[in-house]
Parts: C-alpha cells; structure tokens; sequence
C-alpha cells in the first residue's frame, strides 16, 4: 500500500510527518501546476468547485508516480466537500484507475466503526505509534505557521525581495526529500533561520491586509495564484485567517478533548449570520471582524466560483465593510481565472488602500 | 388591520405555500404573496443580488423587493434542514442574510430557522417561535395552527402527488394534469425552476401544447425516492438534491416514461453533483431521449426552444420507430 492524499497549502508538510513517523509508505503529489489543474478539470463536473478538480489531478499524477491508495476527509453537508470522495473514486474507475483505493475519514460520529477500520486500514492496525505521530504532525503544524508569520512580517521588510522567494522556495523542493517529523522540523528551524538573517527596512511601516474566505483557496497558494506572495512583494504584510494548524485545531484536537469548534468565530459572526450553513462562511465573517478589529487596512476574501457559503459571505461582508470602515475585495478563482487581470485588480485594490492611509494622514495633520 | 406577511414567490414557495398560507392566517395574519415572477422582478434582483448568486437565488430576491411596499413584514425563513440528517443547500441556510444585506427598503424579515436535522419534532418548535414573531404566544393557538397548517401541507402534497402541479394549484387553475397525448417524460429539477413558468419560459404550457404529459419528483413516492437513493456510494445529504437523483433513477427505469428532461441552474452547487450523477448514469445505461436545460438570467428564448423541439422530435421518433436506436446525444444535449 503506498498512500497519497490531495494538496492543500502546507497540508503535505503534516501529513508526510504523521505517515513517516508511523511507517507507512506514501507519495507527495506533484506540487499543483496548471497542467495539473487541467488534467483534473477535463475528468471533473464542469460546475464543481475548483478544490475537486485540482485534487482530482493531484490523485493522477500520484497514482502515475505508483501510489495506490488515497486518503480524504469527508464529511457529511452540508456542503459539497462531503461528497467529492465518492464522485472521485467514481471518476477515476471509469477513467480507467480502477485500482486505486479511497479511504475517505468521514466523523466518527456518523460511523465509529467504518472511521476505526479506515485508521486501522491506514496504520496496519497499530493504534499508539500513530497517537503519537499526530502529536508529532501537530507541532509541525505550529513550526510551519511560525515560519509563515515570518515569511508575512519579512516579506515586505526585504530590501532584496528575491531573497524571500529563494528561500521559501528551496524549502519547497527540498521538504519532499527529508523523512519523518524530526527531520521535518529541522529543515524548518534551517529554514527559518536563513530568513532571520534577511536584511530589513525596520522603518518601513506597511500596510496590513489579511486574507479570508474558502479554506482550501485561501490555504493552497496554487489556487489563489499565490496571493500571499503576490502581496508581500507590493509591500503589504498580509495575515492569512486560516492554517492548517487552524483547521487540526478545530477538527480533530477540539472534538477530541470535548471542546467545541470554532467558539470564537462563532460568537464573533453571530451579529450577523447566527446559523451555521456549511463551509467556513461564519469563520469567514469572524474573520473579517477580527482583522478590522486589529487595525488592518483591507481584506481579500478569496473563493472557488460557485462556492455557496462564499457567495452568501459575500452578501454580508458589504455590511461589515460600512460597520467597520475597511475595504474588502472579493476574488473569485476557478480555472479561466487569467493572471493577469487577477494581478490587475490586487495593485489596484494596495493603490486603494495606500491612497486612504495617506488620507486619513493628511487629515489628522 | 391585520399584519401583512409577504411571502416572496420563489425558492421553497411551491413546496411550503399552503403550509404557511394556512398557519399565518389561523394566527390572524394576512398573507400577501408576491405576483408570479415577471421581467421587472427577476431584473430587480439580478440587480441587488450579488452577481455570482446562482439564477433562483437572484429571482427570490426580486420577489421580496416587490413585496417592500405592501407588508408589514416578509417572511423569509432560514430553511437550514427540513428533514432529518439532511440539508436543503447552504444558500437556504443564508437566504434571511442574502435578502437582508442586498435588498434595500424592505420591512423587518421573520427569519425563524427551520432545522429538522436533529429531529422531525423540532418543526412544532421553529413555528412556535416563528408565532412570537407575530406576538403570538398562546399555545393552543399556536398548536391548533401547527395542526391546520400540517393537515393543509398533506393534502396539497397529496394533490401533486396525484398529478397535479403545485403551481397550477397555488396560482388557481387547478386543472389537472390530464393532457391526452402519446408520451410521458419525467421532468426533473429543483421545484423553483420546474414550477415557475417564467423562469422556465413556460416549460409545462409548451409540453401540454405538444401533447406531452409529465411527471416531476414530487410526483414520486418519497419511498421509492429514499430507497433508490442507497444505491449512492454514500449517503446522499441533501433533500435537494435526493430528490432529483432519487426522481431520476426511478424514472430511468419505468417503461411508462419515455424521456427526461433535466433543469438544472447555471451554477447551482447541488446540480453539479446530483446532476452530473444522474448524467452518468444516462449515459451508461439510458437509451431514451434526455436532455439537460440549463437556467440562468441569460438564457434566450430562441437556443432553449430550438432544444426543446429536438427533444420533442427524438420523443416522436422512438414512437414511430422501434428498433430503439440509442437515441441518446450530445446535439440536444449542450448546455
Ligand atoms: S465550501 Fe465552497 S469550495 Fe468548499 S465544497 Fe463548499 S462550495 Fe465547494
Ligand atoms: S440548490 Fe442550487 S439553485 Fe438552489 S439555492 Fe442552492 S445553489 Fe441555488
């Protein structure tokens, strides 16, 4: 059994350490490219969101590269992410993968039994070397956000630009060489350490934009044709609202010490969408309230076209924009989205904002 | 004066009509519907509704626009479940949102949430609180209106059940739908798309026009929708979308049923799983004609009709000629 699973952002970073550290062989997908996207948008619905057509192409290039099993998340609504295993697993049989296992982890709460046979299927029926794996994989979640929080302060700082990208993307190439969590952190800790010795223009004060909307567009940079760094590089420090820490958090270590999830964003969102609907909309409208709270100069709310919970966040995030006084944009991607235009309306979104520091400046003088 | 309740003519409107007609007015509302859909409506809400809203969504909220002036209230219910361990979409669960925050000028909106998730029971609960919207508590009232408004539901279902659309019903003509012709076809789609002749571009008038009766999902025992259902990989989350699949499987299999007409809304979450399954299935194994419509503010009178009469003659075709010949293709196929 060799595994495989679908990008999203630093997701592989985890999940690679948690199956090193327990024993089990598995296969990193390609880094997600365009040819990928393609490959999975020719096999998937035309009107599917854009996370299932991009994994369904991680999938193929991973079972080309001699993987054989896939795992996923499930769950049940209500969105449509509960029900991208079953209609992949579908597509890939008739388009010829017929051998390919999906072992899709579904709450346990919908069915204990078949979720310990999945785990079990997945760990040989070992039980305390995996607990102490995702522990492991837990605190590589932490090194990575750490190191992103300092790619989002650096970025804009940088007197030489290229030195940030060098560096994040050796990591990238060299991540998928080193094995269990162990070795995985000290590439991180290496990692970082080259980024401290950065020089940096500690005067210069940027602008603050935090990213929100859709997890997996937000968290995977290939499909917000790496928004983050985009921004950075115009000399925005950016936070994202969401990270795969995040998610480990209120998924799996939340439930698990009988905690409930998403407390804060709960309350935070409640003025103004009081139910939960599926997807992150509330966390999004949460999200949107905390960065105005703490003085950020604008939002990119960033989702997959059609996305539904997006598009009613959408509707409320016009509201928070008056109440809170801060400039939102809303970027819909899928897989026409062209660069250029994209790149197009971020400048022009940085000159909005700029222009209203120098604003609000002037008028305080 | 008794309160006015509107009540926006779209989305769950052909389901719940009668339902909520009956409790509203046994707690001494009056209930003001909006018209059927027009031009005027559906361009008002393409203009407040956000752009990438899928074409119900923009039509429901040109409906509460038309009713701003007329009521005293609008109700527009947060329907997050309507039945058990299943969802509706989560564009329901966000309706109060939507219309609030795009729809200027309207009076305050009753959103009581309406979610049988947990339990089937908890719709006694959700209109108890919808009555203290109105300022009513008493509980014999609120329960003898719970009743009347069930016992109503019932039987307006059991109408439809019997053939009779839930729009002829509602908009008055209560005609059966007894057209004398040659063919069945199952016409299958969310109810806001089948069951509102403008959206449709008078879908049914043209069938009844042709000779062509129909049968929709609500037409179908909702047993035989559940249990054609399992057949799914996993279980299916969604009423909405249940009830295409559920609709659809079964009328692939019926020898009554000679063709099937597929709506679906341009950009629609749930069709473009529960549709693109029923296509997969169609192209596997269904050898009558079928096809798919796709709905959204742009689609033009003239592409939609041209398809519909190729449907018409590949329904004419199989009758004068039995040698079978799948039938089935991409040319009245195309979206
Ligand atoms: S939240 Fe959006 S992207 Fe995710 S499954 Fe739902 S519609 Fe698709
Ligand atoms: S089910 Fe489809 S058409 Fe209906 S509201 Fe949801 S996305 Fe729109």
């Amino acid at each position: 059994m060799i595994i495989t699973y679908p990008h999203m952002g630093e997701a592989y970073i985890a999940i690679k350490a948690v199956l090193d550290d327990i024993g089990v062989e598995s296969i990193v997908p390609a880094y997600t490219t365009k040819a990928t996207m393609q490959l999975g948008s020719k096999l998937s619905p035309e009107s599917i969101c854009l996370p299932f057509k991009i994994m369904l192409g991680n999938y193929i290039n991973a079972i080309k590269s001699g993987a054989d099993t896939i795992i996923i998340t499930g769950s049940c609504g209500p969105c449509r992410f509960g029900y991208y295993g079953p209609i992949q697993k579908q597509i890939l049989e008739d388009a010829g993968y017929k051998d390919v296992e999906f072992i899709i982890l579904d709450s346990p709460g919908e069915d204990f039994k078949k979720f310990i046979s999945s785990i079990a299927r997945i760990t040989g029926g070992r039980f305390i070397a995996p607990i102490r794996a995702l522990r492991a994989g837990y605190k590589v979640c932490c090194e990575i956000d750490k190191m992103n929080e300092l790619v989002y302060y650096i970025r804009p700082r940088a007197i030489n630009k290229s030195q940030v990208k060098a560096i994040t993307h050796s990591f990238r190439s060299n991540i998928v060489n080193v094995k269990g969590s162990a070795q995985i952190t000290e590439l991180i800790r290496d990692t970082v350490n080259k980024l401290k010795a950065i020089e940096l223009d500690t005067s210069f004060e940027p602008l603050k934009i935090g990213i929100i909307g859709e997890i997996y567009t937000i968290i995977e940079p290939f499909s917000n044709l790496e928004t983050e760094e985009k921004l950075g590089e115009l000399g925005i420090e950016v936070h994202r609202s969401m990270t795969v820490k995040d998610w480990a958090d209120n998924t799996i270590v939340r439930p698990v010490t009988g905690r409930k999830p998403y407390t804060k964003e709960k309350r935070l969102s409640k003025p103004y969408l009081p139910a939960l609907i599926g997807g992150h909309a509330q966390q999004c409208i949460a999200h949107a309230i905390q960065y105005a709270k703490h003085g950020y100069d604008g939002l990119v709310q960033i989702y997959p076209m059609t996305c539904m919970p997006e598009i009613v966040s959408r509707s409320i995030l016009p509201q928070i924009e008056k109440d809170y006084n801060i400039p939102i944009l809303s970027l819909i991607v899928d897989e026409q989205t062209g660069e250029a235009g994209y790149v197009t309306r971020l400048e022009a979104f940085v000159d909005y904002i700029s222009g209203g520091r120098e604003q609000a400046k002037a008028a305080i003088n | 004066m008794p309160v006015r309740v509107g009540i926006p003519r779209g989305m769950y409107f052909y389901k719940y009509y009668p339902f909520a007609k009956t409790f509203l007015e046994e707690l001494g509302a009056e209930v003001v519907p909006s018209p059927e859909t027009t031009k005027e409506i559906l361009d008002s809400g393409v203009k407040f509704c956000i752009d990438d809203a899928c074409l119900p969504v923009k039509v429901y909220h040109g409906h509460a626009y038309k009713l701003r002036d007329n009521t005293d209230f609008i109700l527009v219910p947060r329907l997050t479940s309507v039945s058990q361990k299943e969802y509706i979409c989560p564009k329901f669960g966000g309706l109060p949102e939507m219309v609030k925050y795009s729809v200027p000028d309207l009076p305050p909106l009753i959103d009581t949430e309406v979610n049988l998730h947990r339990s089937q029971k908890d719709l006694k609960k959700a209109l108890f609180k919808l009555g203290s919207a109105l300022k009513i508590k008493n509980p014999l009232r609120l329960n003898n209106a719970y009743n009347k408004a069930l016992a109503e539901h019932h039987s307006f279902k059991s109408k439809v059940f019997e053939g009779n659309t839930p729009n002829q019903l509602i908009n008055g003509a209560a005609a059966k739908n007894k057209i004398e012709g040659n063919h069945t076809i199952g016409v299958i789609g969310h109810p806001y798309l089948i069951y509102d002749s403008f959206v449709n571009m008078k879908l049914f008038k043209k069938l009844e026009d042709w000779g062509i009766r129909f049968v929709t999902p609500e037409m179908v025992d909702p047993h035989i929708i559940n249990e054609r259902c399992n057949e799914l990989s996993k279980r299916m989350f969604w009423s909405s979308g249940k009830s295409l699949i559920g609709g659809a499987l079964y009328m692939m299999d019926n020898s009554n049923i000679d063709g099937l007409l597929l709506m679906t809304a341009f950009g629609c979450g749930i069709d473009s799983l529960a549709v693109e399954y029923i296509e997969s299935i169609a192209r596997k194994t269904y050898s009558k004609p079928f096809i798919i419509l796709s709905l959204d503010e742009h689609t033009g009178d003239a592409g939609y009709n041209t398809r519909l009469e190729a449907f018409k003659s590949l329904l004419d075709w199989r009758l004068t000629d039995d040698n079978n010949i799948s039938s089935y293709g991409r040319s009245v196929h195309s979206y």
